[in-house]
């Protein structure tokens, strides 16, 4: 694991190491219970089930690597893996791009920064609801407010929800609309870096944007990591959104075939649930993979204050 | 009422989850009534309409069976699937299922549902005709019986004729030539304003399988294998596009925008096309969205060929893992069989399967309703199609995955026809 | 966006024919900046929130109308949406804002206790094997649900949970949200060492350092934690359906989602009508919330 090397310096130090140890037990007793209890027992079958034949109405049989080795020629997986990733590396930075640059401007002293910090955040809460599919369209459709909002510019429009070409720009804005969520974190974050800190920079005479990149910015780098370690993780098993736009179909013409989309459609539309979880543990080596290199890259740019 | 739940573990060839057969009722001989109080899990997809209608019908058999309880749950058309298969997975399924003929094999095949002729002493079946009842067998196995009928229209938007001054068309003698005439006359005529239909075909398994036939072909054999012929879908989407490229159909964006708006939300609801196809009992929410004079008519050719056919709307079918089949087939033959029912329950599930259920709703029908029985009794129907087989239950989303790939330029028609079959044949291997 | 940026910014900064209101903003800013920046935000909420404003309008539609009118404008108001919307089904649709506030106050209290206790774990304890387990609880969150909710389904029916809130409730009170953990682990990891140094001079031990240094200092991150609890908890479909089986148990997602039938049909007025209705708790609770998110070091004071 190349995470390893950043989390060895997540602790505390000093004090004895059997004392420690005790106390975290104590401490992380509760997800101890939850591991061994709920969580690992379905993940092992899941694993388990990979290497079957399993229609869920009927015992699995082992089938050996042939899952896997399906993976290889199957187009509709390739497909669902472009669209994936081209979401990923889309709209994780755009969204959080966007969250942070508001959440710093939000934070500075803005007039009826309550007021706007929840309005920026309402969309975040409709997130998942079936009047999403309606939302959209009403924007996105060939009848809708962006094509309105084109003609005054005097450029014809399109049915941008609807082709294959733009379907997934429509997704892409519809989590990027959701930036609210990231924004609240990094909001919480900005209040989390203490005053003496900006004191201290200030009796040194440091200019409003030196104390941005000096203190502000590296203070903040924790949370800008876990952002990005969870809106990547996010991202991969992105389903609601597009299964409610798109009717749970990822069209028109698998544009909008999303990773856990496709797994859904194998697993419970075609009783396909042994392939369907092969690919789901494809996927965590993907996350898994991600998130590693994630964590490796910290150490070269995350503050940590310990 | 807890079930017990069989758990394999992980065995030497298999992960087993809870398979089969943990509580099944083992033949005929054993199904009785219960002289206890039994309480019975009853499980549908709908909405709120359909959710009030039955549950007062549960209420009123409930009153004449005080012995027996019955939990309704309903729950949306996706989310009903999801929960059902991972019941079922786990040996936890409710007893009564209301079931659709695109699921009905994967579930019959796989003996999760019971024959119903072991529950004979308690459902009379001999109310229906034996080709309805045949929709609801495979292998001679009555795993489901059906509910409603349904058969697939053309729906005309008769104000839109009347505006752009064009004649409704004679649907006793109409070809598909003279469809594409009308349709393109009337995007002519609007100016643009309305395109004169919506895709003719390629958007579920109903609108291919009546193409099929009146090529004299048929989507599935007898043993339920795959006969269609590719040359026969490709020119399914032959005509589509000529039709895109006049005008006479909305465009692949708009087809696939209207479709994804649902009955409500779609261009036949809205007013953007003329003509459009759907199953005749869904005049009712159409006409209410639309406010327009919607008309159903038969689909083009079939007057002469008789190559439409009755669909079940959807069937109820006992689960084998039911602790109380006696109860369970009970239930179901109230609901099927009874007047009572038939006066809460109306048309909601399609016009009932049963004629002389559907003979005692006949008389008090809203407009819906009554276009829907006249239209199922006046058109000519052919002979009844094979239940799609296991592996089948995918058909309506690959379908409009190959369409939408056509109608867009991505594939001709030739190619995406080939690819289909060979897609749609391995997953019925797969799952055979 | 980026027109409506290109297009506000060299107006504003014109002083002639954009007269700027001569009021002085409180932030010592000139006006003129102030304004734009207003003005720039304002723009941005108002097409963001299009599409939310559309759909409380069209709730207020008759059925025949919410799809053919893409305005804002009403004509006349059609309330009774929302008298059929929360009649729709057996039960008023309160019970199920009742059942979903339970279920989402169960994980709200389960989260924060449990993360926060295995947070502290891993943000200021030395134990062994700490990165590997750290490593493995964030994998356990890299499973889509899909695969796991068939195994998980019988060993809660084992427990006897199935239709109950318990399979809901129960993985947060053990901390199966590790998203939650993380985020935790990220703050308290800014709070200056020094205060815990500080109270272990004072002879404090591990379980006061966390709850009277870590715990106050930390009110954002669990302020968020729980504004992130509730909505996810309160929009979660596919667990909720799968488990929830008798409609009185039945939340708010199962029963919005119920009112869309594609093959007969969809009161969409009823059904955008609850959808509104079940914004206002969230909203509401973010509202009330957000407060607690600016209680970080910056104003409880790092003395």
């Amino acid at each position: 694991m190349s995470a390893t090397a950043e989390l060895r310096n997540l602790g505390g130090r000093g004090s004895t190491a059997k004392r420690q140890n005790k106390a975290a037990f104590w401490f992380l007793l509760p997800w101890f219970l939850g591991l061994f209890a709920i969580t690992l027992g379905p993940m092992a079958a899941s694993l388990a089930l990979s290497f079957t034949d399993y229609n869920l109405l009927q015992p699995a049989e082992f089938n050996g690597l042939e899952n896997f080795t399906r993976m290889l020629g199957d187009e509709r997986l390739h497909q669902s893996l472009g669209v994936t990733f081209t979401y990923v590396l889309v709209s994780v930075p755009v969204q959080l791009g966007l969250a942070l640059g508001l959440a710093i401007l939000l934070d500075r002293g803005v007039r009826g920064l309550a007021f706007y910090r929840s309005m920026f955040y309402l969309p975040s809460l409709l997130g998942a609801s079936v009047a999403i599919a309606v939302l959209w369209r009403m924007v996105f459709g060939a009848d809708g407010l962006f094509n309105d909002g084109l003609a005054l510019f005097g450029i014809e429009g399109r049915g941008w929800i609807s082709e294959p070409e733009t379907a997934l720009g429509t997704l892409i804005t519809l989590n990027v609309w959701t930036f609210g969520s990231p924004m609240v974190i990094f909001l919480a974050g900005l209040r989390q870096i203490p005053r003496m800190y900006y004191e201290a920079a200030s009796v040194d005479g440091a200019s409003r944007w030196r104390q941005f990149a000096s203190v502000t910015l590296p203070l903040l780098t924790p949370i800008i990591f876990f952002n990005l370690v969870l809106q990547i993780i996010h991202a991969f098993q992105s389903f609601t959104q597009a299964f409610i736009v798109s009717g749970g179909t990822g069209g028109p013409a698998d544009s909008t075939l999303f990773y856990t989309l496709y797994l859904y459609q194998r697993g419970f539309g075609n009783f396909d649930m042994g392939y369907a979880s092969a690919l789901a543990w494809l996927l965590l080596l993907i996350v898994g993979a991600f998130t590693a290199i994630n964590f490796w890259a910290s150490k070269y740019w995350v503050f940590y204050n310990d | 009422m807890q079930r017990r739940l069989i758990f394999k573990g992980l065995g030497a060839s298999a992960v087993a989850l809870p398979g089969l057969a943990a509580c099944g009722t083992g033949g005929g001989g054993d199904v009785e009534l219960s002289d206890e109080p039994v309480t019975i899990r009853m499980t549908w997809w709908g909405a709120d309409t359909r959710a009030e209608l039955t549950d007062q019908a549960i209420a009123a058999f409930q009153k004449e069976h005080p012995n027996i309880t019955v939990k309704g749950e309903f729950k949306d058309w996706a989310g009903y699937w999801d929960a059902l298969a991972t019941t079922t997975a786990a040996n936890d399924s409710p007893d009564v299922i209301q079931m659709d003929e695109l699921y009905l094999a994967s579930y019959g095949d796989r003996g999760t549902l019971l024959d119903l002729a072991d529950t004979s002493d308690f459902l009379d079946t001999s109310g229906f005709e034996a080709a309805t009842l045949e929709t609801g067998q495979i292998d001679g196995a009555q795993y489901a019986i059906p509910i409603g009928a349904g058969m697939l229209a053309s729906v005309v938007n008769a104000d839109l004729f009347a505006q752009y001054g064009v004649e409704l068309p004679d649907d006793t003698t109409w070809t598909w030539d003279d469809y594409a005439a009308i349709a393109n006359e009337l995007t002519e005529k609007s100016g643009g304003a309305i395109n004169g239909s919506g895709l003719t075909g390629g958007t579920d398994a109903g609108s291919i399988r009546y193409w099929a036939r009146l090529h004299g072909n048929e989507l599935y054999g007898e043993n339920g294998d795959v006969t269609l012929d590719p040359a026969v879908l490709a020119s399914l989407w032959e005509y589509n596009l000529g039709l895109a490229e006049s005008g006479g159909i909305e465009s692949a964006a708009q087809s696939v925008e209207s479709q994804s708006a649902g009955i409500e939300g779609g261009s036949l609801a809205t007013g953007k096309i003329a003509m459009g196809f759907g199953y005749n009992t869904q005049i009712t929410p159409l006409l209410a969205a639309s406010g327009a004079d919607l008309r159903l008519l038969q689909l083009p050719g079939n007057a002469e060929a008789a190559a439409n056919f009755i669909k079940p709307s959807m069937y109820w079918a006992v689960s084998s893992q039911s602790e109380h089949p006696a109860e369970a087939a009970t239930l179901i033959d109230f609901l099927v069989n009874h007047e009572a029912a038939a006066d809460i329950l109306g048309t909601e599930r399609g016009i009932p399967a049963n004629p002389a259920m559907r003979e005692h709703v006949a008389a008090d029908l809203d407009e819906g309703g009554r276009l829907a029985v006249d239209y199922i009794e006046s058109a000519a129907a052919g002979p009844a199609v094979v239940v799609t087989p296991p592996g089948g239950s995918g058909f309506d989303p690959m379908i409009q995955r190959y369409t939408q790939e056509v109608m867009f330029g991505e594939r001709t028609p030739q190619e995406a026809a080939e690819a289909f079959i060979d897609e749609l044949k391995s997953e019925i291997d797969a799952a055979a | 966006m980026t027109d409506t940026f290109a297009k506000t910014a060299p107006e504003a900064t014109q002083p002639g024919p954009n007269p700027a209101p001569t009021r002085r903003s409180r932030s010592g800013f000139q006006p003129v900046r102030s304004i734009m920046k207003h003005a720039l935000l304002i723009l941005c909420v108002l097409v963001m929130l299009y599409p939310v404003l559309w759909m409380v309008v069209s709730s207020l539609r008759p059925n025949d109308v919410i799809f053919r009118d893409p305005s804002l404008l009403l004509n006349d108001l059609e309330t009774g949406n929302y008298a059929e919307g929360w009649n729709a089904f057996a039960d008023p649709f309160s019970v199920y804002l009742v059942n979903s506030s339970i279920v989402v106050l169960g994980a709200i209290v389960g989260n924060l206790v449990s993360c926060s206790m295995a947070a502290y774990a891993f943000a200021r304890l030395e134990f062994t094997a700490k990165r590997w387990w750290f490593a493995i609880m964030l994998l356990t969150i890299m499973l889509p649900i899909h695969v796991i909710i068939v195994p998980q389904y019988v060993l809660f029916a084992q427990l006897g949970w199935v239709n109950t809130f318990l399979p809901l409730i129960v993985p947060k009170l053990l901390a199966t949200d590790a998203f939650f953990v993380f985020l935790m682990v990220q703050f308290i990891r800014g709070v200056p060492i020094e205060l815990d140094e500080a109270a272990r001079i004072d002879g404090a031990g591990h379980p006061r350092i966390f709850a009277q240094i870590i715990l106050p200092l930390m009110v954002p991150a669990l302020a968020t934690t729980a504004i992130f609890t509730f909505i996810w908890t309160w929009n979660d479909f596919f667990s909720q359906l799968i488990y929830l089986t008798d409609p009185d148990i039945y939340t708010v997602p199962l029963a919005l989602r119920a009112f869309v039938d594609a093959q007969s049909g969809t009161n969409w007025g009823a059904a955008l009508a609850m959808s509104v209705v079940s914004l206002v708790p969230i909203f509401l609770v973010f509202l009330f919330g957000q407060r607690f998110l600016l209680r970080g070091i910056a104003t409880t004071g790092g003395k």
